[in-house]
């Protein structure tokens, strides 16, 4: 049985003001979570992301489309799956005038078992401000309220919908680990996200959202191969004859050349896909060699493999960051 | 997971079973008492949100108990003076009127807007479940602005106890009725708990006004006198006075405390929104 299973969703939103026509937030849009896997849904703001979540959640009702969550409706059999789905929903505040205590207390209340709430509390990094109030926390604390709550009632699938916005660096690890906690007491995780660290360091598979539409599934490996991108190697050397004799190289698509610095792309590997096709390893070696049959002396030399966030980019057409 | 840096964390995240079937979860006794109990330490610690239900209605018992002419005996309320066939159901009316019509809407319509409803949701409590603390807390802070106005009514002003204590607390559960009627039609309309204050403020004062908050209802055109005995604020005034005189309740006060309950209570579940 699937995790959680979205198929064919679509969503629109009417919009204010006569005549105008509703906005397709979700167009078509499928994925799949097997249990105990670790997915990611990646997206720039705008790409439908949290509405994917809340209409896997059950807070909201597909226009058209099927959602399925441990196999249960979660909007027709409400009671079954509020009991093993938990949801970090982004934007939605809590009783403000409350403490964390309070509040982790409250919502584990819901659940007829669950997880110790001074322990979870501890486990998100907010044992010093349990007894501060909601409203007084900065926005990474409440963040990390908002995780707790929905791990509270010991779900077997959780849906966080960014996961590590607004948290330094080091309370971003801190998340991280407790989803590598979570993947290994085989809970299913969903992780929805514009991080792509995040996404290519925690999540077994990866679904691209862009505009309301899925554009692309898949490992980050299997996407980066997708966007058909190529290791580079960039050097510095004050030879002008490197950029040629590099360029003539098979290993080689091209060369760009911005003074001293030297970026030279790797080919299109020929008949496989897979990562550890032995000619983008061997990119690096070939202009080792090369250059050094030469006697060209290079500096700085350093080889950069194409990651998510470049697929990212290749895939939707515009930077991440951009948004 | 454990870093050189860190310490090992402890393990908090249990396995859940596999393969089990999920059961249905409904929210138990426990669950009412903790969000009943979060409504409540929501209610007192929104400290300006306690100083109107408690504070002004004492502030306009008090005021008008130093009046000259209040203690004068009321022909035939069995010995009643004005300050207990007027002035104190007023003030009860008036600790009904801002619970149920300024202060539950602005709970909800926060709740709604910073998205509170849509995470319980989510969750196996229902956004439902707020509602119902919010009103069971609402009737407990009612109940203690009644008991603080009695209070000092019975033992600074030399206020009488109503002739007909039952009559008496059967028209106030009416009266909360109608009131929170009026309070969850006005988080229906509202769209932002701003708009929420601003509306039940209106809608408080407007029903008192008509009601005989600001003088007597008798100064008013008499069209305008009649329709405020028949509002909820006007008609809570009028059957607590006969209460406490011992005379029967005036219908038009019943009909107009029901009807102000079963329209208003009926446009508020159809236009109420969860988010």
């Amino acid at each position: 049985m699937t995790a959680l299973v979205a198929q064919h969703l679509r969503k629109t939103y009417r919009t204010r003001g006569r005549g105008r026509p509703p906005v397709v937030a979700l167009d078509d849009v499928s994925l799949s979570v097997g249990p105990g896997e670790v997915a990611g849904v990646l997206g720039r703001n705008g790409a439908g992301k949290s509405t994917t979540v809340e209409l896997l959640a059950g807070a909201r009702a597909p226009d058209a489309g099927r959602v399925r969550v441990l196999g249960l409706d979660p909007r027709a059999d409400r009671g079954r799956v509020r009991g093993v789905l938990g949801v970090q929903l982004q934007g939605a505040y809590l009783h403000g005038a409350l403490t964390v205590r309070e509040l982790v207390r409250l919502y584990r209340s819901f659940y007829p078992r669950g997880l110790d709430p001074d322990r979870l509390i501890e486990r998100v990094g907010l044992g010093a401000s349990r007894d501060v109030r909601f409203e007084k926390l900065s926005g990474g604390q409440q963040q990390r309220v908002s995780v707790a709550l929905a791990l509270v009632g010991a779900p077997r699938a959780v849906i966080l919908d960014e996961l590590t916005t607004g948290l330094d660096p080091e309370a971003r690890r801190s998340m991280w680990s407790l989803v590598e906690d979570l993947r290994a007491d085989g809970v299913t995780v969903l992780l929805v996200s514009h991080l792509m660290e995040e996404v290519e360091r925690l999540c077994d598979h990866v679904t691209i959202l862009d505009a309301g539409r899925v554009v692309a599934r898949g490992t980050a490996d299997q996407l980066v191969d997708r966007a058909g991108l190529q290791p580079t190697v960039t050097l510095r050397t004050d030879d002008p004859g490197a950029a040629d004799l590099l360029a003539r190289l098979p290993a080689v698509e091209h060369v760009d050349t911005t003074g001293p610095r030297l970026v030279v792309t790797g080919a299109a590997a020929t008949g496989s896909t897979t990562t550890d096709d032995p000619a983008r390893g061997d990119l690096l070696h070939a202009v080792g060699a090369a250059l050094a049959a030469a006697g060209v002396v290079a500096t700085e030399t350093q080889l950069r493999r194409p990651t998510l966030d470049d697929a990212f980019l290749a895939l939707t057409g515009d930077p991440l960051e951009a948004s | 997971m454990t870093t050189a840096h860190h310490p090992p964390t402890p393990q908090v995240l249990e396995l859940p079973e596999p393969g089990a079937p999920p059961r249905p979860v409904r929210p138990g006794a426990g669950a009412w008492l903790a969000l009943t109990v979060a409504e409540a330490r929501m209610v007192a610690r929104d400290t300006a949100g306690l100083v109107i239900p408690l504070g002004m209605p004492l502030l306009v018992l008090v005021m008008n108990g130093l009046a000259p002419g209040l203690d004068q005996v009321v022909p035939g309320t069995g010995g009643r003076t004005a300050l207990d066939v007027y002035v104190l159901p007023l003030t009860l009316t008036m600790v009904v009127a801002t619970v149920g019509v300024i202060n539950m809407p602005s709970f909800l319509a926060y709740y709604r807007r910073t998205g509170v409803l849509k995470r319980l949701g989510v969750t196996p409590a229902s956004p439902a479940m707020v509602l119902g603390a919010q009103a069971f807390v609402g009737v407990a802070q009612i109940l203690l602005g009644i008991a603080l106005a009695l209070g000092v009514a019975f033992v600074w002003l030399g206020a009488s106890p109503p002739a007909a204590p039952w009559v008496a607390a059967g028209v106030l559960a009416l009266a909360i009725a109608a009131m929170y009627a009026i309070g969850m039609f006005v988080a229906a309309v509202a769209p932002t708990p701003g708009s929420a204050v601003a509306i039940g403020l209106v809608a408080f004062f407007a029903l008192g006004a008509l009601g005989g908050l600001f003088g007597p209802r008798e100064n008013l055109p008499d069209a305008l006198a009649t329709l405020g005995g028949w509002l909820p604020f006007g008609a809570a005034v009028d059957a607590l006075g006969a209460a406490w005189a011992g005379l029967a309740v005036p219908a038009p006060a019943l009909v107009g405390l029901g009807a102000s309950t079963v329209v208003a209570g009926g446009a508020a579940a159809a236009w109420f929104r969860w988010e």
